[in-house]
């Protein structure tokens, strides 16, 4: 694994390691490296099954953070490669020419975060979220509780109290400010 | 047709002696992964209805709902959370968020009962089900997963080698960005509310903080408290005791908030931010005896609601206890100026150096205002009694304490042991290790209790910060005489106590009396509690109040007296403490109010 870390930092610029484990290690790269570096670790370094693409949206940063998890089967070592891109107008490079599958979890996180693939296959196409007319449900600027209220009826009988109220009307019911 | 063509099929008849690599029977076994997130469980004991779960819930699935058998009372609202499955999307924020630890999701994923349809909710802990005992499914993961900072926002304190010979304040305040550190990590549960007996909007004033609207903020304070620099420093904070946060963590800061709002609004802004600076007077006049806590908090809220207020005050200057007991390092002087000047800004005026049944008798009070509040407070300190304590070198901690406040001077030995372990002992104990720094370079003074170290009065912090100033806090000892030889105090004999109070929590120390100890000192003080002296009362008054069990005042829930123009508050009737004071003061004022107005 150290090796695979050094060829790769000769030739591409990584921002960051983080290593999880003997077998498991996490590596930022710039957005513009990244599916070179993808391709990279398919051709000459054996990574040749793709586990999963992932996202996590950190909203504070104004970016997303993609993650292409990969699984060397020979040296049974996995690797994550990250790269943030914005959150506004947010595109990355298709990977669907390396593996064929990556084009649903790139239809998946255009449907969940509107994250554009351009050119990945059916990548407009609804996913799960059939007739969706609200902003992708998982950006985290979404308000689910909303949604929730606005779409869901609540079932017949549901009654609630708030503590603070609750406790007044039972412990000192008669006290006025 | 080859002969291969014919035999191949047969070689999966090889198969049927294989084990088989499917599972047999899926539907009936097919346990959830170990984390996965099923149906919910709840320790209804250890839950305290906070409603946080209710609170995250991105669906609105979760009702709070009062359960049989769980009495609502200080830290716990009683409700429990109910669950509606159709709602429900097991994201587990509800469990990450729980503040016990109470709330957690078995990994059983299937729910088959006949009937009622609306049997898919459920209250967890309260309805059984066969998944409570599944120790399998989503607990929060530890440690490193919070939603909140278990640790307070540390405060800066002066250590002790830079305190321990000055009464300089200890407590440093917060900065901005450490008061909104820790004001972050309130969930607004509320529950603190109840706790408080000013019931003080604690959740609003933190989330005042939170969004640096620090005049809504001074605002919610001075809606139950005219007192915030003096309670931001030296409450007795019951609000923190339960605040849910404690369960896993450390409670809020809730006082030192309150004093960070208290201390960034200036005062000569006061009564700009709290519209006060025009108030209709109504033409009524109250007497209020005593400018302690609670007459201060009358004189606030009679003023507010346009009565012209007159405080009479025995001392040179105002804030009873709070000036006369607390010490410096705890209190500046100037603070206590701070909260008490707005008062007076409002037309409050105070006659100081006036005893009332001495240079104004209460009858005269009576005559001339429309209602009296007493709020007179515990001064009497108490005697332990026992032989030798009548000796001149014998004190009370509450002479000694309001000696110091006027500056006089006090009779200071080298050797000094202390009585008491409540948190006026700890006043006492750390005032006098001061003095005794200033004065002999060093401090020898032993404060010793009945109540063992797990059970002592005082507060943790107070008991800490003493040792540190180099005091022995050596509780668990029952004072039986102080060894006079030749006229001068020697020490004190003790011996070990063994109970406090009886089986009915009723005062009834059991002793040890084989067990015997000597604390070496040559001036003794008692601070084992106070009295009231209620001799103001003349007896053709007295005959009209009601009085209950040990000489205690009878009043209603306004404080108002079996005498209806008298009102009584604070220490002698609640507490005693410094907030119980101001809620006495501010229901007295609205049952004042009410008492001249209907």
């Amino acid at each position: 694994m150290e090796q695979i870390l050094q060829d790769i930092g000769k030739q591409f610029k990584i921002t960051d390691i983080v290593k999880k484990r003997d077998n498991l290690n996490f590596i930022t790269c710039e957005k513009e490296q990244t599916i070179s570096l993808i391709t990279y670790l398919r051709d000459i370094k054996g990574f040749s099954h793709f586990v999963l693409l992932s996202v996590v949206d950190w909203i504070e940063d104004g970016v997303f953070q993609l993650v292409y998890f990969l699984n060397n089967p020979d040296k049974k070592i996995d690797i994550g490669i990250r790269t943030m891109i914005s959150r506004e107008n947010a595109t990355m490079t298709s990977a669907h020419h390396l593996w064929e599958q990556i084009a649903t979890y790139q239809r998946e996180l255009k449907e969940m975060y509107g994250i554009d693939f351009p050119g990945s296959p059916r990548v407009d196409e609804s996913f799960i979220l059939e007739g969706w007319d609200d902003i992708p449900p998982m950006r985290r600027e979404f308000d689910t509780k909303k949604y929730s209220e606005e779409n869901f009826f609540p079932r017949e009988g549901r009654e609630t109290n708030d503590p603070e109220e609750y406790m007044k009307k039972k412990l000192y019911p008669d006290e006025e400010k | 047709m080859s002969l291969k063509d014919i035999l191949t099929p047969f070689t999966a008849w090889g198969n049927i002696v294989k084990e088989p690599i499917t599972i047999k029977d899926p539907i009936n076994n097919r346990p959830g992964a170990p984390r996965y997130r099923g149906f919910h469980k709840n320790d209804i004991t250890k839950c305290i209805g906070c409603g946080s779960c209710e609170e995250i819930c991105p669906n609105n699935a979760i009702d709070l709902l009062p359960v049989e058998g769980i009495e609502t009372k200080d830290g716990d609202s009683g409700l429990r959370p109910r669950i509606d499955y159709g709602r429900c999307c097991w994201c587990g924020l509800c469990v990450d968020v729980c503040t016990t630890g109470s709330l957690t999701l078995s990994n059983e994923y299937k729910w088959i009962e006949e009937g009622n349809a609306d049997a898919y909710r459920f209250t967890p802990g309260v309805d059984k089900k066969p998944w409570d005992k599944n120790e399998l499914g989503w607990n929060k993961p530890v440690p490193n997963y919070e939603f909140y900072a278990l640790d307070r926002v540390e405060m800066q304190e002066l250590e002790p080698n830079k305190r321990d010979n000055s009464f300089i304040e200890i407590v440093q305040g917060f900065s901005k960005e450490q008061a909104q550190l820790e004001a972050d990590r309130c969930v607004e549960c509320g529950i603190c509310v109840a706790a408080c007996p000013a019931h003080m909007g604690i959740p609003a004033y933190i989330k005042a903080i939170r969004d640096d609207d620090l005049e809504h903020g001074l605002n919610i304070l001075y809606d139950t408290n005219p007192l915030p620099e003096i309670c931001g420093r030296i409450c007795t904070h019951k609000c923190e005791s339960v605040c849910s946060l404690g369960h896993r963590g450390e409670p809020l800061s809730i006082r030192w908030l309150k004093r960070y709002i208290a201390d960034q609004n200036p005062s000569e802004e006061y009564k700009k931010i709290l519209e006060t600076e025009n108030i209709e007077k109504n033409g009524k006049k109250v007497a209020i005896i005593g400018a302690g806590p609670s007459g201060l908090s009358a004189a606030y809220y009679l003023a507010l609601l346009g009565y012209e207020v007159k405080i009479f005050e025995l001392y040179p200057e105002a804030g009873g206890m709070m000036r006369y007991g607390i010490p410096e390092y705890r209190l500046p002087y100037d603070q206590i100026d701070k909260d008490i000047d707005y008062i007076l800004s409002l037309g409050v005026e105070i006659q100081y150096n006036t005893r009332v049944g001495g240079d104004v008798s209460l009858d005269e009070l009576k005559e001339k205002y429309d209602a009296v509040f007493a709020g007179t407070g515990l001064h009497l300190g108490r005697s332990t009694r026992i032989p030798g304590s009548d000796h001149k070198n014998v004190y009370q901690s509450i002479e000694l304490l309001s000696k110091i406040t006027k500056g006089e001077e006090i009779n200071l030995t080298e050797k000094i042991v202390v009585i008491g372990g409540g948190n006026v002992a700890m006043d006492i104990t750390r005032s006098l290790a001061r003095l005794q720094k200033q004065k002999f370079g060093k401090v020898q003074i032993i404060t010793t209790s009945l109540e063992t170290e797990d059970i002592l009065p005082a507060d943790v912090e107070e008991v800490v910060e003493a040792r540190e100033e180099n005091a022995v806090i050596n509780p668990g000892w029952g004072p039986k005489s102080v060894e006079i030889i030749d006229g001068k105090i020697k020490g004190l004999n003790v011996v070990r106590c063994l109970s406090v109070f009886d089986e009915e929590h009723r005062f009834s120390p059991k002793f040890d009396e084989d067990d015997k100890k000597f604390f070496e000192g040559d001036m003794i003080v008692e601070s084992i509690g106070q009295g009231m002296d209620i001799s103001y009362i003349a007896e053709d008054i007295k005959s009209s109040i009601e009085f209950g069990p040990r000489g205690r005042i009878v009043v209603d829930k306004y404080f108002q007296s079996s005498a209806k123009w008298l009102f009584v508050g604070g220490d002698i009737i609640q507490g005693p403490d410094v907030i119980h004071g101001i809620a006495n003061g501010h229901k007295a004022a609205l049952g004042i109010d009410k008492y001249l107005h209907h």
